[in-house]
C-alpha cells in the first residue's frame, strides 16, 4: 500500500509540473482516427518545425477527445497559459499556428477552436462550451484526450486506481453491493444488471474463475471501445481488477479485434506498467487478491462478440455460439464460471468505486443510471464519439450535439446492424434500454447512424441484413437460412421486382428468426427490416408499386441523364465513361445511351467537380414505372 | 528469410487455445497459411489438420493462398456503403477481372472487402497496402492503382 | 456409482421424476413425450442447431432448445403449444429450403408410399425415390410429425458434385442439413478429426482440410458418420439402395482379436450392412472399417466357393458333398499320420476348433498340427504367449495415466483400443508412441519416436532406465533417441497406472523376441499393464480348445495348479508332406509341398498351387458359435443368414468326413451338441463365467519347436491395413480395402522418401 501511495504522490507531482509547465507543450490527438486524418504527418511536421526554429517544446501524443469531424486536433500549452486547441490541422496550416503561438506567444485566434481554461482566452471559447461538447457528461471518457495513454503516472495523478484501492478495502460482496446500488447495467447491448451476473458467478462453485473483457467491437460504424482503450487503457484495466476482485477471478482476458493494432499496443504497454507498479500479479497492493491479464486477438468474425462464441474463439475453436443455459457465469471458459463484460462497463467501474454509488446515481434516470458512450456517424454534421446521460432524448443527441443533419433528417439506426431504424416521430424518445426496446430497437453497444434524404431505407435494411447474413456463423437454421431468404427478398425489392406479398414474407421470416435463432446475432438480425417495415412502409411500397427509389440509390430503379440545357460539351464525362455510353462532339450537349450505362457514377462525379458546367449529369428515379 | 514455423510454434504452449495466435503469427510471417504449416501445427498442438482448417476458415483473417504484392481493401462499412463503396468494389472487380477475395493472376493485387476501417467521416475509403485513400471515386481510384506495380 | 437422486419436473402439465444432469429432451424421451429433433442424438454432445426441439420453460426467455437445456428441480416445461408448433413449422420450412424436398411434398406422396408406383421423374439427387435414405430418412419422419404439408421458400440447391472417390461410402452434400452429427461423432467419439465444418454462414460445408479426399485426410472409414447422418448425404456404397433391413442380428466380429460386437443388417437372407452397437461393453460401438464395411462384400463375394470341387487334369469338377466326403476319407485314410500336416486357422469358432482337434487326434491319429500363429512367431512363440495369454482388459486404458504404444496404429483396425488410448490422452494421460512410421496415435501423443523396428529393444532399454531414474540425470543413449525422452519419462514416473499397447508390427518385426523381453520387464518389474493387439482372432480359443500342437483341451486353463509344463512337438514346416489339410486357412505361404491338398475354406487364395479338393465353408454370419477375444472374454456368434449356396460349417464337414472314415464317435447334430461335449471335456471352460484364464506356462526347451536349423521367415505384415481373414487378404475380396492398402503403401513409401 505504501508503495503505491508513494507512486501516487510522485505522479501527482509530475502532473502538477505538467500543468505548471515551464516549457511549451504540444498535444497531438493520435488515436487511430487522428492518425487516419493525418496526425502522424503532423508529428513529423512539428518535429521539423522545432528543429528548424531551434525551439524546444514537449510533444505528447494523447488519445481521442471525441469530435471526429475536428480531427486532427493539435493543442498548444504555453507556460502560464491555458491549453489551446486547433482543429482540422494539416501540414500547410501547421507553420502558421506554430509560428504565431509558439514563437510569438500569441494563439492563432483564427484557427483556434477552444481553450481548456476556465474562461475564454483571447476570445477563444472554452473547449467544453462548444455545442458538441456542452451537453455531454464525461465519466467514462473523462481522461480521453487529456492524458498520455502510455503514461501510467498521468492516470494515477488523476485519481486513477483510487477505485481499486477503495474496492480492496471492502469485501468482494460489498463491491458487488456498490455496483448494485449504482444501478450499473451491462453496456454491451442487452443492459443486464451487472451485479446480478456477478453474484451468480461469485456464488458458482469452482476454484478457477475468469473475467473476460469483450473488446470485439464489430459493429460497422462503432468505435467507442477502440477510442477508450487507445485513449485511456488504464480505465479499462482498473475496471477489470475491480470486477475480478468482486467475482473472485484470478485470470482476466481481453478479447480484442486484431483490426485495432494501436489499442493492442497501448494495452500491452499499460499492462507492463501495471506489473511494474504492483498492480498485476500476486497479492496486488499487498492484499490477498491476485490477478493477471492476457490479451487475445480476434481473427475477424463479428459473431465472436456473442459471449459464448467469444469463449469458443478463446478456446481456439470456431466462434460458434452455443445455447444458454448453462450461462457462462456458471459454466463458461473451459467450463469454469466466467464473466464477460463489455469495455465500457468495465471502464465505468473505477468511477463508481472512486466516487461511490450515490454519486453515480445522480446521472441518468431511474432504472437507467449513469452515462453511455455513442459513436455518432452517418449524415450528421458533427460526427464523433460522445458520452451522454442515459435518458437523453434522441433529438438532443442528433441536433444539439451532432449539429443536425446535412439534408433532411430521415432516420436513425440505433444499436448497429442488430438495432432498429427509427423515424422522425421518435426524435423525442429518451435513449434508455426500455424505451428503445419498446419501439423495436436496442441500445446495442452504442452505434448511432444518422440517415438523411439521400439514404434509401430499403437499401440500408438490405445492407444491414446482408452484413449479419455474411457474419452468420451458419450453425442454426433460422439464422443461416432465414437471413438468406430475407436478403434475397430485399434484393428483389431493390431491383424493382418486389411484390406486396414479399413484405408479408419478410415479416414472417423476421419473426421466425427473432424467436427461433440460437444467439443474439440471429435473434436481433431482423430488427432493421422489422423496424423499417413498421416505420417506413411507404418507401418499400414505392419500390414495389412505383418502381421508384426516392433517394436514387437502388441502381435498377434509377437512370442517369444529361440535362441538355446545362451541358457545355466539355467531354470530361466522355473520357471517364468506362463503357462508352456517353458520346457527342465537343461543345455540344452530349448523349447518354442508357442501354450502355452501368451506373458507375464516374460521369456524375466528374461533372460535379471537374466539368465546366457542373451538375449537367443527374441521377433520377422514375416517377412511375411503365 | 521468414522465421521457421518450428520456432514460431516454440513460442506457444501446446494447447488448443493457442491455435488462433499460432495461425496469426504464421500468417504475419508468411502472408498465408500453407498446408505444410497446418501439418506442423497439427503435430504441435495435437489438433487434426482438418479441425485446424475448419477453425481457420471460419475466421475472415486467414487465407490459404499466397497473397498478391498489394492488398486492396474496399471498406463497405455503413458510411462507405451509403457513399458508394459498393460501386468502387464493382469497378475494381471488373477492371481487375477477379472477384472479391481473390488474387489477380499476375499476383499484383488481392481484392478484399472489409466491414469498417473506422474512418467513417472520410468515406468512401479504400486501403491499398497500409495507405488509406479517403473520399474515393472511381476515377481517383483508377489513378491511384497506377502507383502500385 | 451411487444412485442419483431423482428430481421432479413438469412436462406438459404432467409431473414426472427424472434423473438429474440430463437435458429436457432426454427427460421427455424417458417419459415418452415426443419432441422433434434433428441434430440431437444419444451418445453425442448436444449442439442445438436445428432448433426443432424448442420448448417453453417458465422463467427462461424465449424458446430454449430442449437438447441443450439441463433439467432443474421444479422446472415447468411445455413442449407442444400452438406457438411452438407454428414456430417449428416455420423453422422446418427454412431447413427444407436447403434440402431437396420433392419426396416430402408431392401430390402423389401417399400413393407413392403405399404402391411405390410414382414415375421416377426427377433427377438423380433431387429425386424422390433416388435418395439413398428414402424410408430411413429422419426428415421424412419429422415432416410427418411436425405436420408440414407444404413449403413456401425457394430451394437453395447447392449443386455440389457427389463425392464418390473414396472407398465404402458416398457423400452428397446437397442433401446435408449441417446438423453436425457426423462431425461430432468423428471428433468427440472417435477422436479422429477427419470431418470439420469449413467456412461459415451460408458457405458452411463439411469435410477435410483443403478439399482433400477422406483417404488423404486420414479417415478411418469407420462409417460412424454414415450411421448417424439423418439424411441421405452420407450413404454406404454397397447397401445404399437396399432400403430398410428385414432384421438385425447381433454377433461378434471375427476379423481380429478385439472381439467387437456387430449388428448385422439382414435383408432377403443376405447381410447388407453392419452397424456398431454403442451400448456394447467390449467396444462401445467403436468398430473399425473391417467390421463396418468389409463383411457384406466378403460374405456375398462372387469369389466364394459354392460347391465341393475336385481337381482333374482338365480343371475343377463340381462334385456332391457325398462324393467329396468319400474322396476326402479315401485320401486321408491312405496316408500315415506322419505324412499328413493339418493347418488349423485361429479364426475359427471354439466349436469348430474343438471338433478340428478331435478330428486330428482321434480320426487322423495325431498327425502334426500347425497354425499360422505358430509359423509367424517361430521359436519366439513362448515369449509371445507369455504376453498375449495374460493381456489386460481394454478398460485399463480408461484409468491409465501413462500409455506407451509400440508398433501400433489403429486407423484401419483395433479401433476400440486406439480410441481408448486417444480418449485417455485427451483427458490428460501421457501418451507416447514408438514405431517405424507414422501412427494415428501420434497426433495426440506427448512424444512420438520413429525408428527401425530393430532399434525398438534398444529404445525400450533406455526408456526403462530413464523411467527408473524418473527422467532425472543423463541416460545412456538419450541423445540417440533425440526428443524429449527424459521429459516424457519424468511425466510418467508419477503415474502408477501405465499401459503398454503392443501392436501387430512388433509381431512381424525382426528381433521381436528382444522387444517381447523388454515389454515383460516393464510388466514384471514396473507393474505396467500390457494390451496386445494381434490378428489371430480366436487364438485364446484355439489354446483353450487344444487345437494346437502339444496342447490338450482345457489343459492350459486355470485349474488350481500354479503352472504347467508344456512341450511343443518339434516340426519342420518346410518338409514335404504327402497330404496337407487346410482347415479354414488360406495361407499357402506357410505350407510345404505336398502330393495332395485338401482346401476347406470359403474363398480361394491367389496362388499357383491348386488344391486337389475344395470343401466350401460357411462364414461367421452363417453359423452360430462362440469365440474368445484377447481379453479372454467368451463372446457369441449368431447365425444371421442361411448357408451360402452349398457351403457348410467347418465342424459339419469334419464330422461327416469322420463318419466316412468310421473313426471317432462324432455325433454332432448342431452347435449345442458340441457345446455340451466341450462342457463335459473341459470343466474349466465355464461359458457361464464369460471369461477364461490361463495358468502360467513353463515351456520345455524354451518353446523351441522348429526342427534343427529350420528357419521360417514370414512375409512382413506391418499393420491392420493388410489384414486377412481365414488367410485371404481382405484386399483380395473387398474393393475398398484394396484402395486403402494401395494408399497406405504409397503414402508410407513417400513418407520414407521424405525421410
Amino acid at each position: 500500500m505504501n508503495k503505491i501511495n508513494k507512486k501516487i504522490s510522485l505522479a501527482k507531482k509530475k502532473w502538477k509540473d505538467l500543468e505548471d509547465n515551464t516549457e511549451p507543450i504540444i498535444y497531438v490527438g493520435a488515436a487511430s482516427c487522428g492518425r487516419a486524418a493525418g496526425a502522424l504527418e503532423l508529428l513529423d511536421g512539428i518535429d521539423q518545425f522545432l528543429v528548424e526554429n531551434k525551439v524546444f517544446a514537449r510533444v505528447i501524443q494523447v488519445g481521442c477527445i471525441g469530435p471526429c469531424y475536428l480531427e486532427p486536433l493539435v493543442d498548444i500549452k504555453l507556460p502560464e497559459q491555458p491549453r489551446v486547441s486547433y482543429n482540422n490541422v494539416n501540414v500547410k496550416m501547421l507553420p502558421a499556428i506554430l509560428k504565431s503561438h509558439l514563437l510569438q506567444g500569441v494563439p492563432h485566434t483564427k484557427l483556434a477552436l477552444g481553450n481548456f481554461g476556465n474562461e475564454s482566452f483571447y476570445d477563444i471559447p472554452r473547449f467544453f462550451d462548444l455545442p458538441m461538447l456542452k451537453p455531454q457528461v464525461r465519466i467514462v471518457l473523462r481522461n480521453c484526450g487529456f492524458v498520455d495513454p502510455e503514461d501510467i503516472d498521468q492516470y494515477l495523478a488523476l485519481d486513477g486506481y483510487r477505485g481499486l484501492i477503495n474496492a480492496l478495502k471492502m469485501s468482494p460482496e460489498d463491491v458487488i453491493g456498490v455496483v448494485r446500488q449504482a444501478g450499473l447495467r451491462g453496456r454491451g447491448g442487452a443492459g443486464f444488471p451487472t451485479f446480478k451476473k456477478w453474484t451468480v458467478c461469485r456464488n458458482s462453485p469452482g476454484e478457477q474463475k475468469y473475467l473476460i473483457c469483450n473488446a470485439d467491437e464489430g459493429d460497422p460504424g462503432a468505435f467507442m471501445n477502440r477510442s477508450l482503450i487507445e485513449s485511456d487503457p488504464h480505465a479499462l484495466l482498473e475496471g477489470m481488477l475491480i470486477a475480478g476482485y468482486a467475482i473472485g477471478a484470478s485470470k482476466g482476458i481481453i478479447y480484442i479485434r486484431a483490426e485495432y493494432p494501436l489499442a493492442i499496443e497501448r494495452l500491452k504497454k499499460a499492462i507492463g506498467q501495471m506489473r511494474e507498479y504492483g498492480l498485476l500479479g500476486n497479492k496486488i497492493l499487498d492484499s490477498d487478491f491476485s490477478f493477471d491479464v492476457k490479451i487475445k486477438e480476434g481473427a475477424g468474425a463479428f459473431v465472436c462478440g456473442e459471449e459464448t462464441a467469444l469463449i469458443g474463439s478463446i478456446e481456439g475453436k470456431r466462434g460458434m455460439p452455443r445455447s444458454r443455459p448453462p450461462f457462462p457465469a456458471i459454466s463458461g471458459l473451459y467450463g469454469c464460471p466466467t464473466i464477460i463484460n463489455n469495455v465500457e462497463t468495465l471502464g465505468t467501474l473505477p468511477n463508481i468505486l472512486r466516487n461511490g454509488a450515490e454519486w453515480y446515481t445522480k446521472f441518468g434516470k431511474e432504472g437507467n443510471r449513469g452515462t453511455k458512450t455513442f459513436s455518432l456517424v452517418g449524415k450528421v454534421r458533427r460526427p464523433g464519439l460522445i458520452e451522454v446521460q442515459l435518458g437523453t432524448p434522441l433529438r438532443e443527441i442528433i441536433f444539439d450535439i451532432g449539429g443536425g443533419v446535412q439534408k433532411n433528417f430521415k432516420a436513425i439506426q440505433t444499436g448497429g446492424p442488430s438495432g432498429g431504424c427509427l423515424s422522425e416521430e421518435f426524435l423525442d424518445l429518451p435513449v434508455d434500454y426500455e424505451s428503445l426496446a419498446s419501439v423495436g430497437s436496442i441500445m446495442g453497444s452504442g452505434g448511432l447512424i444518422i440517415m438523411d434524404d439521400d439514404t434509401c431505407i430499403v437499401d440500408v435494411a438490405r445492407y444491414f441484413l446482408d452484413f449479419t447474413q455474411k457474419e452468420s456463423c451458419g450453425k442454426c437454421v433460422p439464422c443461416r437460412v432465414g437471413t438468406r431468404h430475407m436478403v434475397e427478398l430485399l434484393d428483389k425489392i431493390t431491383h424493382g421486382d418486389g411484390t406486396p406479398e414479399d413484405l408479408m414474407a419478410l415479416r414472417t421470416l423476421g419473426d421466425t428468426i427473432k424467436r427461433g435463432a440460437l444467439c443474439g446475432l440471429g435473434q436481433t438480425a431482423p430488427n432493421p427490416v422489422l423496424t423499417t417495415l413498421r416505420y417506413f412502409r411507404n418507401e418499400y411500397l414505392e419500390h414495389i408499386k412505383d418502381g421508384r427509389c426516392r433517394a436514387t440509390v437502388c441502381k435498377d430503379l434509377i437512370e442517369y441523364r444529361v440535362i441538355k440545357e446545362k451541358c457545355t460539351g466539355c467531354q470530361s464525362c466522355v473520357r471517364v465513361c468506362p463503357t462508352g455510353a456517353i458520346s457527342g462532339p465537343r461543345s455540344e450537349p452530349h448523349n447518354l445511351d442508357p442501354t450502355k450505362c452501368i451506373k458507375c457514377r464516374s460521369c456524375y462525379e466528374v461533372c460535379r467537380f471537374e466539368a465546366i458546367a457542373g451538375d449537367a449529369i443527374v441521377i433520377r428515379s422514375a416517377e412511375k414505372r411503365t | 528469410m521468414p522465421e521457421p514455423i518450428e520456432s514460431i510454434l516454440a513460442k506457444h504452449d501446446r494447447k488448443q487455445e493457442e491455435l488462433i495466435p499460432v495461425l496469426q503469427d504464421i500468417q504475419k510471417e508468411y502472408g498465408y497459411i500453407s498446408p505444410e504449416s497446418v501439418k506442423k501445427i497439427s503435430r504441435y498442438l495435437r489438433i487434426s489438420e482438418n479441425q485446424i482448417y475448419g477453425v481457420s476458415s471460419f475466421y475472415a483473417q486467414f487465407r490459404f493462398t499466397e497473397p498478391g504484392r498489394h492488398s486492396l481493401k474496399v471498406c463497405l462499412g455503413t458510411a462507405c456503403h451509403v457513399r458508394g463503396g459498393a460501386t468502387l468494389l464493382e469497378m475494381l472487380e471488373r477492371s481487375l477481372g477477379i472477384h472479391c477475395g481473390e488474387t489477380t493472376s499476375d499476383k499484383r493485387f488481392d481484392l478484399e472487402r472489409v466491414a469498417c476501417l473506422g474512418c467513417c467521416a472520410l468515406s468512401p475509403v479504400v486501403q491499398i497496402d497500409k495507405e488509406i485513400y479517403s473520399r474515393m471515386t472511381v476515377n481517383k481510384l483508377t489513378e491511384h492503382l497506377k502507383d502500385y506495380e | 456409482m451411487t444412485k442419483e437422486k431423482k428430481i421432479s419436473i413438469t412436462i406438459d402439465n404432467k409431473q414426472v421424476e427424472v434423473r438429474p444432469n440430463i437435458t429436457i429432451l432426454q427427460a421427455a424421451r424417458d417419459n415418452n413425450v415426443y419432441i422433434p429433433s434433428l441434430c440431437a442424438l444419444e451418445h453425442l454432445p448436444s449442439y442445438g442447431a436445428c432448433r426443432l426441439c424448442i420448448v417453453e420453460v417458465d422463467g427462461l426467455r424465449g424458446f430454449p432448445t430442449s437438447c441443450t437445456t439441463p433439467v432443474e428441480a421444479g422446472m415447468v416445461v411445455r413442449t407442444d403449444t400452438a406457438e411452438i408448433r407454428g414456430l417449428r413449422q416455420e423453422i422446418l420450412k427454412l431447413l427444407l429450403s436447403e434440402h431437396p424436398a420433392s419426396c416430402l411434398f408431392c401430390d402423389e406422396h401417399d400413393e407413392c408410399k403405399k404402391f411405390m408406383g410414382t414415375i421416377r421423374k426427377v433427377g438423380v439427387i433431387t429425386g424422390c425415390r433416388y435418395c439413398p435414405n428414402d424410408a430411413r430418412c429422419e426428415i421424412q419422419e419429422i415432416v410427418d410429425k411436425v405436420g408440414l404439408t407444404e413449403t413456401s421458400y425457394p430451394v437453395y440447391y447447392r449443386g455440389f458434385p457427389v463425392e464418390k472417390n473414396d472407398p465404402f461410402y458416398d457423400r452428397d452434400y446437397n442433401l446435408c442439413i449441417l446438423c453436425g452429427r457426423c462431425i461430432r461423432v468423428c471428433n468427440s467419439i472417435r477422436f479422429n478429426g477427419t470431418l470439420a465444418f469449413k467456412q461459415r454462414g451460408k458457405l458452411t460445408t463439411i469435410g477435410p482440410a483443403f478439399d482433400r479426399t477422406h483417404l488423404e485426410a486420414g479417415c478411418e472409414f469407420c462409417g460412424a458418420c454414415v450411421s448417424v447422418c439423418p439424411t441421405g448425404a452420407l450413404s454406404t456404397k454397397t447397401s445404399k439402395w437396399y432400403g430398410i433391413a428385414d432384421a438385425q442380428v447381433g454377433t461378434t466380429c471375427t476379423f481380429c482379436s478385439v472381439g467387437c460386437r456387430l449388428l448385422l443388417q439382414v435383408k432377403n437372407d443376405e447381410v447388407i450392412d453392419v452397424l456398431p452397437d454403442y451400448d456394447d461393453t467390449v467396444d462401445q460401438g467403436l468398430i473399425c472399417v473391417k467390421g463396418r464395411f468389409a463383411i457384406p462384400e466378403y460374405v456375398n463375394s462372387p469369389q466364394r466357393n459354392t460347391t465341393p470341387q475336385k481337381l482333374t487334369p482338365v480343371g475343377y469338377e463340381v462334385i456332391t458333398w457325398d462324393q467329396a466326403f468319400d474322396l476326402a476319407a479315401e485320401k486321408l485314410s491312405g496316408v500315415k499320420p506322419d505324412d499328413i500336416l493339418v493347418v488349423i486357422s485361429p479364426q475359427l469358432s471354439n466349436e469348430d476348433l474343438f471338433v478340428a482337434q478331435r478330428f486330428v487326434r482321434q480320426v487322423l491319429g495325431s498327425p502334426p498340427m500347425m497354425s499360422s500363429v505358430l509359423f509367424d512367431l517361430g521359436n519366439d512363440i513362448s515369449s509371445f504367449f507369455d504376453l498375449v495369454l495374460y493381456t489386460s482388459t481394454y478398460d485399463s486404458l480408461e484409468t491409465a495415466q501413462g500409455i506407451l504404444s509400440v508398433g501400433f496404429d489403429s486407423t484401419y483396425g483395433y479401433t476400440p483400443i486406439g480410441i481408448a488410448a486417444k480418449r485417455a490422452a485427451q483427458r490428460g494421460a501421457v501418451l507416447v508412441t514408438l514405431g517405424s512410421c507414422d501412427s494415428n496415435l501420434d497426433m495426440l501423443s506427448e512424444a512420438s519416436f520413429k525408428m527401425e523396428p530393430s532399434r525398438w529393444a534398444g529404445f525400450l532399454d533406455v526408456f526403462t532406465d530413464s523411467l527408473a531414474r524418473k527422467g532425472k540425470g543423463k541416460s545412456r543413449g538419450t541423445k540417440e533417441f533425440a526428443g524429449n525422452l527424459n521429459e516424457v519419462t519424468e511425466a510418467l514416473s508419477g503415474s502408477s497406472a501405465n499401459v503398454l499397447i503392443m501392436g501387430p508390427e512388433v509381431i512381424f518385426s525382426y528381433r521381436r523376441n528382444e522387444v517381447f523381453e523388454r515389454i515383460k520387464v516393464l510388466r514384471d518389474r514396473l507393474g505396467w499393464k500390457i494390451i496386445v493387439a494381434h490378428p489371430y482372432t480366436n487364438l485364446i480359443g484355439m489354446l483353450a480348445m487344444g487345437a494346437f500342437p502339444g496342447v490338450k483341451p482345457g489343459e492350459l486353463l486355470q485349474n488350481g495348479s500354479k503352472s504347467i509344463k508344456l512341450g511343443l512337438p518339434s516340426l519342420d514346416p518346410t518338409k514335404r508332406k504327402k497330404l496337407v489339410y487346410l482347415v479354414g486357412e488360406g495361407r499357402f505361404d506357410i505350407i510345404p509341398d505336398c502330393d495332395y491338398l485338401i482346401y476347406q475354406n470359403a474363398i480361394m487364395p491367389s496362388s499357383w498351387r491348386q488344391p486337389d479338393l475344395i470343401l466350401p465353408t460357411s462364414l461367421f454370419p452363417e453359423s452360430p458359435g462362440t469365440t474368445i477375444n484377447v481379453e479372454r472374454r467368451i463372446l457369441t456368434l449368431e447365425k444371421a443368414t442361411g448357408q451360402y449356396m452349398d457351403s457348410r460349417a467347418d465342424w459339419w464337414i469334419m464330422t461327416r468326413i469322420a463318419d466316412r472314415m468310421k473313426k471317432g464317435k462324432f455325433k454332432y447334430k448342431d452347435i449345442n451338441s458340441i457345446q455340451n461335449e466341450i462342457k463335459k471335456q473341459i470343466p474349466n471352460f465355464k461359458a457361464s463365467k464369460k471369461k477364461v484364464d490361463f495358468v502360467k506356462i513353463d515351456f520345455k526347451n524354451g518353446g523351441k519347436w522348429l526342427k534343427g536349423s529350420t528357419k521360417v521367415e514370414p512375409e512382413s505384415l506391418p499393420s491392420a491395413t493388410y489384414s486377412s481373414y481365414r488367410g485371404i487378404p481382405l484386399a483380395q475380396v473387398v474393393g475398398g480395402m484394396k484402395i486403402i492398402e494401395d494408399w497406405d503403401r504409397s503414402s508410407s513409401f513417400s513418407d520414407k522418401e521424405a525421410q
